[in-house]
């Protein structure tokens, strides 16, 4: 089920891109899923979730009509494809190549990874190619990818694609009980993964689908010690989901700790919150309301459209 | 809509631009450019953020 990570942060971005006068592609790499073993490659399930995804960007305010949709075995039919594929191949190394490799729960240094994997990070290269594309967008774990693919352009001379990197979204239980392991050579964003990584508790991350009551109880639980902002999913969310909007923010707050608050930037509300002047409980109650606000849209379409949800729920219990 | 506008639409809220300078001239220079993001149609929750 799609959390606000893609919802929201890919969602958002897509919006922008279309409103700022750019042609966008959404394109569903069901190649790629069966590659990275998503349902153990069953590419049935993997088309029925494609599928899902175009009704939740429709719901989360990028109607079809804006975008175009194009799944990864149709670019593959294309004439020239492979050869792009090959070219590409050609123009880096296995190293670069493997450093470049999707991190999705598998670790970097992990050595039974299967042989179809080289292939990963050069179709992603080709499928810019083919597209002939100018911007490629992806969460910042893509980097590697995306700079395999402007040094192959460059090479080729086929051009060096833009690349434009979101931030990644912290689960809810903060990135202080992350798994161990390696994903990223960066720190910081290995760190992130492997935060992100822990799917097994599914109240650790929001769904676009949640009735505010459960993104209220997810959220009373989530890790915000007061005055921390190192890993506080809550900063983050605000910071993330809301000022990177261009959004100010209006915290309500009880008169009894100060009353409401007027909050412009991303750097006043750090500051109130290290300082004391904003209480856990104030972020929390706030964050509930504007998500719930937020994804207000997405469960009155899916309470009109049901089948694709409950498509996927049958796919969860298969 | 003028172009600063439409590069602060298209820059807000990401962490990292290869190269800004390059994305300003595209939006300057080319009437439609094409753009893309990429999913793995996956149903756990982890990471199918990006291909």
């Amino acid at each position: 089920m799609m959390h606000i990570g893609q919802g929201l942060v890919c969602g958002s971005k897509i919006q922008d891109m279309v409103d700022a006068g750019l042609h966008f592609t959404i394109f569903l790499a069901d190649w790629h899923s069966m590659i990275n073993n998503k349902y153990g490659g069953d590419m049935e399930k993997i088309r029925t979730t494609g599928r899902y995804f175009k009704h939740c960007f429709t719901a989360l305010g990028v109607p079809e009509d804006r975008v175009e949709y194009l799944w990864a075995s149709e670019l593959a039919e294309q004439s020239g494809y492979w050869e792009k594929v090959l070219r590409v191949a050609k123009a880096t190394t296995t190293q670069r190549v493997m450093r470049a490799l999707p991190i999705m729960g598998r670790e970097m240094k992990s050595q039974d990874t299967e042989a179809a994997s080289i292939f990963y990070p050069c179709m992603q290269a080709a499928d810019i190619f083919q597209m002939r594309l100018d911007v490629a967008c992806a969460g910042i774990d893509q980097r590697k990818a995306h700079i395999l693919a402007r040094e192959a352009g460059e090479k080729l001379a086929w051009g060096k694609p833009v690349s434009l990197h979101t931030p990644l979204l912290i689960g809810l239980a903060g990135v202080q009980d992350a798994e161990k392991g390696s994903f990223d050579e960066d720190p910081k964003i290995s760190q992130v993964i492997a935060a992100k990584m822990s799917k097994s508790r599914p109240e650790n991350n929001i769904l676009i689908h949640d009735e505010p009551t459960v993104i209220d109880q997810k959220i009373r639980k989530a890790f915000c010690p007061p005055g921390v902002v190192e890993g506080n999913p809550l900063l983050e969310y605000y910071h993330i989901l809301v000022f990177g909007r261009s959004e100010p923010v209006f915290l309500k707050r009880d008169s009894k700790y100060g009353g409401d608050l007027n909050i412009n930037s991303y750097e006043e509300l750090e500051t109130h919150y290290k300082s004391g002047k904003i209480h856990p409980q104030d972020l929390k109650n706030n964050m509930t309301q504007i998500l719930s606000d937020k994804l207000k849209g997405v469960r009155l379409y899916f309470k009109k459209h049901p089948e694709p949800l409950e498509e996927m729920h049958r796919l969860k219990a298969s | 809509m003028d172009l600063e506008q439409r590069l602060e639409l298209a820059t807000r809220g990401t962490v990292e631009i290869i190269q800004r300078t390059e994305l300003a001239k595209l939006l300057e220079e080319k009437k439609t450019p094409r753009a893309y993001w990429g999913f793995e149609c996956s149903g756990k929750q982890a990471h199918a953020c990006t291909e």
